[in-house]
């Protein structure tokens, strides 16, 4: 059984369309990345695997049972974690409060040990980030490279099975993007699934096991790392076509 | 109790069945009100859209723009004819417009609980004022025009038919100025996207001090046009029953959405007239239709008929 | 035992509240406002306070809602008004005595909660502000309709009686004192701890990024539900002790301005602090009095313009509230307090080492 299943997942606003009868499938523990120009619809995607829109057709599959059309929050407590693209903090919340506030839902909840307090466990998944330093210091104040982990230790607070990255890297020098990686990596150590969307394509070819393509709104190739790079329909959409 | 409910089931339809007769009655008044809700919707519904400012102070500019307008006219200090006062009302009113924005509103951008407060302490000043000028007694208000025409079985006055037509120029002309100009291109941009308008060299400030001047106006116009045709009396405490139509149009409309007010207006306006024909002491429940449409709307579809509904900022 | 325990109470105290300068400000404060009534300083003063005690309680109810979840209530009356009908209808109709109809009360604002709730759900912002401000209109309409005021009382309300009716007035005066007084302790502490636990920073969440708040898993509509009720609780509980105060309920209770009022109130106090708030209700509640006396040869019109004005500009100058600005600033004396303390500190290290003598200052 694939832990994700997406089913001719179409979405339009008004005369655009974002996605155009998209399938395809992700096994536990893989790491998928997914590349595309800017408009291919990979944020539109994301939305519609968490509950933030709903598709006009198709269905998505989570663990088996059907997501589509779900409220967030309830998928999110299925075991479906996702990130943002443009950091959303708590802004008037210590770091801490950040990550407590997702340790209030049930399943981040349930996650919490006996005999430990949520703060202990906020603080230990600070720690996991290396944001532990910046504890109590109002979320507001943190740099963006903090603010990416900060995004990242609220989504695994909710001991995601599957955990959705958008664009983990953006605005990153090299190397807080080097440093990233690893509690990428750990998370697949760990053996949780990840889903990642991303323009950085080295830092992304590294992460993955397979690709999957998208250019306006249609899966246009997939594959492993390899493959994608030498796939000629993404590299005309990438390069423009040979001359 | 029974026996009085069925009574007054039987009162109302014999009020049906002669207005029944003449449905024209209703027809024409309706659209006279509804025209001029428009008008007093649309001050509202311009703020909010371009400059994302709920205005609790609109019905005390209505008013204000009333009492000045009696002021100027031929019956207050002044003696002005008609025309004269009612133009140099609504300059004053816009440039009083401009003045209580850039004091009050402008230093609270962007925090809307803030600019609620202060529009209802500038509405509730308005009061004060005009408590202290002209005091607390009503004010008869002579109408426009003296005299009435009668078409198709019913008679409207000469004022209410003149408040109609200027509605509708009025509304049109604002409509076109929003199409066409390029400052009401602006308007647009700002409403819809602010940091863009912004990049694109949209002075806002500027631009939320005409608007906020346009939307007094109108407002004072609207106030205008309704004491002296319609209600024909004025008094301190008037500008609540304005803004909760302004309200009642706005949420049934959709906030921020011109079209809804427009069509909100006329739903509200037959609304009301329907009330006050149909129902037997129907006078009395007038106030209370704006109120009753809101309640249902807020019920059934909170954003009202054209609201947007911004799901991901 | 008891020592030890006493010794533990001692220093939970002396940590908790001594060492605080403004929480030892605040004991103090209230240990004043429990002896007050020793002052012998008439029943109309005590009424004032009384009046400000409840206040304080809706305006801190008001504040959990808005100030720390985001919901902008501009209807806060209606629960308000709830309050003061539900125990007075109860009294008039089925002659209950207060300690039975408030707690049905709070159970009806409880519940008018949920049920308002669910329409302002579905719209943020403005709408939402639009949204509440309109709906205790529609109830005061509702009151004042023609057809039910032999239910309701129509315009002049409906009598209530006091809650101590076995005493004298002037004993009556110094018992609401000191009801109102230990029911806003319990209602402020609870407020205050209810916005600084885990439900409170939820609370927080939902104010700054309710999406946000939705990817960490948070049922948020359950917790908008839940400030909604708990904030009505408090409301309504302010209204019930209004009504038997100041022996009646009215239309008044449900109007446009006791919403404003609490407004002001907590905006001038700071907004979400929850203590805040109950301060400033004290604050206005003496100022407004004492500049009625004062200013005597003012007529009224023109009391409550000065009024207006004065609020307008506190406003447009600190948005956020005074408290804020005032604890921004003991803030910043304090570090200057520090930085002065651990200049000396280095200071007189500086001396020990080098041994040299130093000019004295």
């Amino acid at each position: 059984m694939h832990i994700l299943e997406v089913e001719n997942l179409t979405k339009r606003f008004g005369g655009l369309t974002a996605l155009n009868n998209v399938s395809f499938q992700v096994d536990e523990g893989e790491i998928v990345g997914i590349i595309g120009p800017n408009g291919a619809g990979k944020t539109t995607l994301f939305h519609l695997l968490t509950g933030f829109i709903k598709p006009d057709s198709g269905t998505i599959k989570f663990k088996g049972e059907n997501i589509t059309g779900l409220e967030p929050h309830k998928i999110v407590n299925k075991g479906l974690a996702r990130t943002f693209q443009v950091v959303r903090p708590f802004r008037h919340l210590p770091t801490i409060a950040n990550v407590l506030v997702a340790l209030q839902s049930p399943r981040g909840n349930k996650q919490i040990e006996w005999l430990k307090t949520p703060e202990r466990k906020a603080m230990e998944m600070l720690e996991d980030v290396g944001l532990s330093e910046m504890m109590l210091e109002p979320a507001e104040n943190l740099a963006h490279g903090d603010l990416k982990r900060l995004e990242i230790a609220r989504a695994l607070a909710t001991e995601p099975e599957l955990l959705m990255l958008d664009e983990p890297f953006g605005g990153l020098s090299p190397i807080e993007t080097a440093y990233l990686t690893h509690p990428i990596q750990r998370m697949h150590l760990d053996g949780r699934t990840v889903i990642i969307v991303e323009h950085k394509l080295h830092a992304l070819m590294k992460l993955a096991e397979r690709v999957i393509a998208l250019h306006y709104g249609e899966k246009i190739a997939e594959g492993t790392p390899q493959e994608i790079s030498k796939n000629k329909k993404v590299i005309e959409v990438y390069m423009g076509k040979a001359m | 109790m029974v026996e009085r409910f069925k009574f007054q089931i039987s009162a109302m339809c014999d009020d049906l069945a002669s207005a029944m007769i003449d449905p024209s009655v209703i027809i024409v008044q309706g659209a006279i009100t509804g025209a001029i809700y428009g008008l007093l919707a649309l001050g509202f519904t311009l703020i909010y859209g371009v400059a994302r400012v709920v205005n609790m102070a609109h019905g005390a500019l209505f008013m204000l723009g009333a009492y000045i307008f009696f002021a100027l006219g031929p019956l207050g200090m002044f003696r002005l004819e008609v025309a004269p006062a009612l133009i140099l009302a609504a300059i004053s009113l816009g440039i009083i417009g401009i003045i209580i924005y850039r004091l009050t509103v402008h230093p609270v951008t962007g925090d809307v609980l803030a600019a609620i407060v202060v529009t209802v302490g500038i509405a509730m000043m308005v009061q004060q004022l005009v408590l202290i000028a002209f005091g607390p007694n009503y004010q008869p208000v002579p109408p426009f025009i003296e005299g009435a025409a009668t078409f198709g079985g019913t008679t409207v006055t000469y004022s209410r038919l003149l408040a109609f037509a200027v509605s509708l120029v009025l509304f049109a002309v604002v409509l076109i100025f929003i199409r066409i100009t390029k400052i009401g291109s602006a308007m647009r941009a700002v409403a819809q996207d602010r940091e863009v308008a912004m990049l694109m060299g949209v002075n806002t400030t500027t631009l939320y001090m005409l608007t906020m001047a346009i939307s007094t106006s109108l407002a004072a116009l609207a106030g205008i046009l309704i004491v002296s045709s319609t209600t024909l009396v004025a008094e301190p405490y008037m500008w609540q029953q304005p803004l909760a139509i302004s309200f009642a149009i706005v949420i049934l409309g959709g906030l921020g959405s011109v079209k809804g007010s427009l069509v909100g207006a006329f739903i509200v306006g037959y609304a009301e007239t329907g009330v006050a024909y149909l129902i037997p002491e129907g006078g009395y429940l007038q106030g209370a239709v704006a109120l009753g449409i809101m309640l249902v709307i807020l019920l059934i579809r909170p954003k009202g008929l054209f609201g947007k509904h911004i799901e991901l900022e | 035992m008891a020592t030890n325990f006493l010794r533990r109470v001692y220093t939970s105290f002396a940590t908790n509240i001594i060492d605080v300068p403004t929480r030892l400000l605040a004991f103090m404060l209230f240990l004043l406002l429990i002896f007050l009534p020793l002052a012998q300083l008439g029943s109309y003063i005590l009424y004032m306070l009384t009046l400000a005690n409840i206040m304080a309680i809706f305006a801190a109810s008001w504040d959990l809602l808005v100030g720390r979840a985001g919901q902008i209530s501009l209807g806060h009356a209606l629960f308000f008004g709830i309050g003061a009908y539900a125990t007075a209808l109860l009294e008039q109709f089925y002659g209950l005595p207060p300690w039975i109809t408030m707690p049905i009360a709070l159970a009806l604002g409880v519940l008018a909660a949920l049920l308002v709730g669910f329409p302002c759900l579905r719209v943020k912002g403005p709408s939402l502000a639009l949204v509440t401000m309109v709906i205790p209109l529609i109830a005061s309409s509702i009151v004042l309709l023609y057809a039910l005021a032999p239910i309701t009382g129509g315009a002049s309300g409906v009598p209530v009686s006091s809650f101590f009716p076995f005493l004298v007035i002037s004993q009556q005066r110094v018992a609401e004192y000191f009801l109102t007084l230990i029911l806003l302790l319990v209602s402020g502490t609870i407020l205050y701890k209810i916005a600084n636990s885990k439900t409170g920073i939820v609370f927080v969440s939902i104010l700054d990024d309710e999406l946000g708040s939705k990817a960490c898993g948070i049922n948020v509509t359950r917790y908008k539900l839940l400030a909604f009720a708990t904030s009505a609780l408090f409301a309504t509980l302010a209204g019930g002790l209004f009504a038997h105060v100041v022996s009646g309920a009215g239309p008044a209770t449900l109007s446009l301005g006791y919403s404003f009022l609490i407004i002001i109130i907590t905006i001038l106090g700071g907004i979400g602090t929850i203590y805040g708030p109950i301060a400033a209700a004290y604050i206005l509640q003496i100022l407004d009095r004492y500049v009625l006396t004062i200013s005597v040869p003012v007529p009224l019109e023109w009391h409550l313009l000065i009024f207006i004005v004065v609020v307008v500009i506190i406003i447009i100058k600190w948005p956020r509230g005074i408290a804020k600005f005032v604890t921004d600033k003991l803030r910043d004396l304090q570090k200057a307090r520090e930085l002065e303390e651990r200049g000396k500190h280095v200071w007189k290290t500086y001396r020990k080492k080098e041994k040299q003598p130093i000019y004295e200052d």
